[in-house]
């Protein structure tokens, strides 16, 4: 509802925003999962793979930096994402696999969010769309981090206590 | 109430609890993986005579045995991880005890068990998301809306 206000004197100053109302939360979680930015969350280390690397060059990294999914990229762009539900259902009984292109064995086209998206975003793809593993991107559309389950479940409890 | 108010207090039962897929100690490892691909869950609760669990195999214990090559012959009680307490709550347990039961044990599942201490349930991320993102429905639907840029760089700059 707008804001009663006197008519304004020629040559009077009017603030063009006078009548927003700023969103109010219940606490102080609801407003950190609103009113901050994906990029307050622990986005980083990112784990990737160029989309000419094969499945076992993707399990290396996962190996290495002992996590469960690597993004897909295409120079700095996002192609896909390759992760321990595509070994369970793809690779575990097709040890033959190992020596093909990531590229037929990723899930192409995954959910994003950008950094400057609020945190609810994320957590709303991960619940409707099912996506445990989400690339962050900036304004240009380059891949800058990765949320998963560990990171948004360590946010969540940060902010609860 | 707010949200954080709901997850201190409303309980387990609360949140979308899925249905348990449990096995023996003695259950293949293959068979193991496979009734994780056809129930569409990542991961199995390994259960005692008495449906109490003794350890969990998930799809990070998969992840792991095909890194190292390992053989995925053999009972899914050499490859299973123990579930330590908080690894597992009840239906009466506060929400709170989830997410720090999560945190505590790195993972994606929880165990919900009854008085008894048999499985009954399984709970964890995808659950919690749900509970939390039905206190945010205006968010859903302006952010389903604006899931794009409108901008090409920044306004302004």
């Amino acid at each position: 509802m707008g804001r009663k206000r006197n008519p304004v004197e020629p040559g009077e100053f009017e603030d063009p925003i006078h009548n927003y109302d700023p969103p109010s939360y219940a606490d102080e979680l609801e407003r950190v999962l609103c009113d901050t930015e994906v990029a307050q969350m622990r986005i980083q280390p990112l784990a990737c793979v160029q989309k000419d690397a094969t499945v076992q060059d993707a399990l290396d990294v996962m190996k290495k930096h002992d996590c469960s999914s690597v993004v897909v990229q295409d120079g700095s762009k996002a192609l896909g994402i390759f992760s321990a539900r595509d070994v369970l259902n793809k690779i575990a009984h097709d040890p033959s696999a190992r020596a093909k292109p990531i590229t037929g064995y990723m899930t192409e086209h995954p959910q994003k969010v950008y950094a400057s998206d609020c945190p609810a975003k994320a957590i709303n793809l991960m619940a409707i769309g099912g996506f445990r593993h989400i690339p962050v991107l900036d304004i240009d559309e380059n891949v800058v981090g990765i949320l998963g389950p560990r990171r948004t479940t360590q946010f969540l409890e940060e902010h609860l206590i | 109430m707010g949200l954080r108010e709901d997850i201190m207090t409303e309980t387990v039962d609360q949140l979308p609890l899925r249905r348990a897929v449990t096995v023996t100690p003695e259950t293949s490892t293959e068979q193991a993986i496979k009734l994780m691909r056809e129930s569409q869950l990542g991961c199995v609760f390994v259960v005692d005579e008495f449906d109490r669990p003794m350890g969990k195999f998930t799809e990070r214990q998969v992840l792991s045995l095909v890194c190292d090559c390992d053989p995925l012959d053999g009972p899914v009680l050499n490859h299973m991880v123990p579930i330590p307490d908080c690894g597992c709550v009840k239906k009466s347990d506060p929400i709170a005890k989830v997410l720090h039961g999560m945190r505590e044990t790195r993972l994606r599942f929880l165990c919900v068990i009854d008085d008894k201490g048999k499985v009954v349930a399984l709970t964890g991320q995808k659950g919690l998301m749900e509970y939390i993102t039905e206190h945010f429905p205006r968010q859903i639907k302006v952010q389903m809306m604006a899931s794009k840029l409108h901008m090409n760089s920044r306004e302004g700059a």
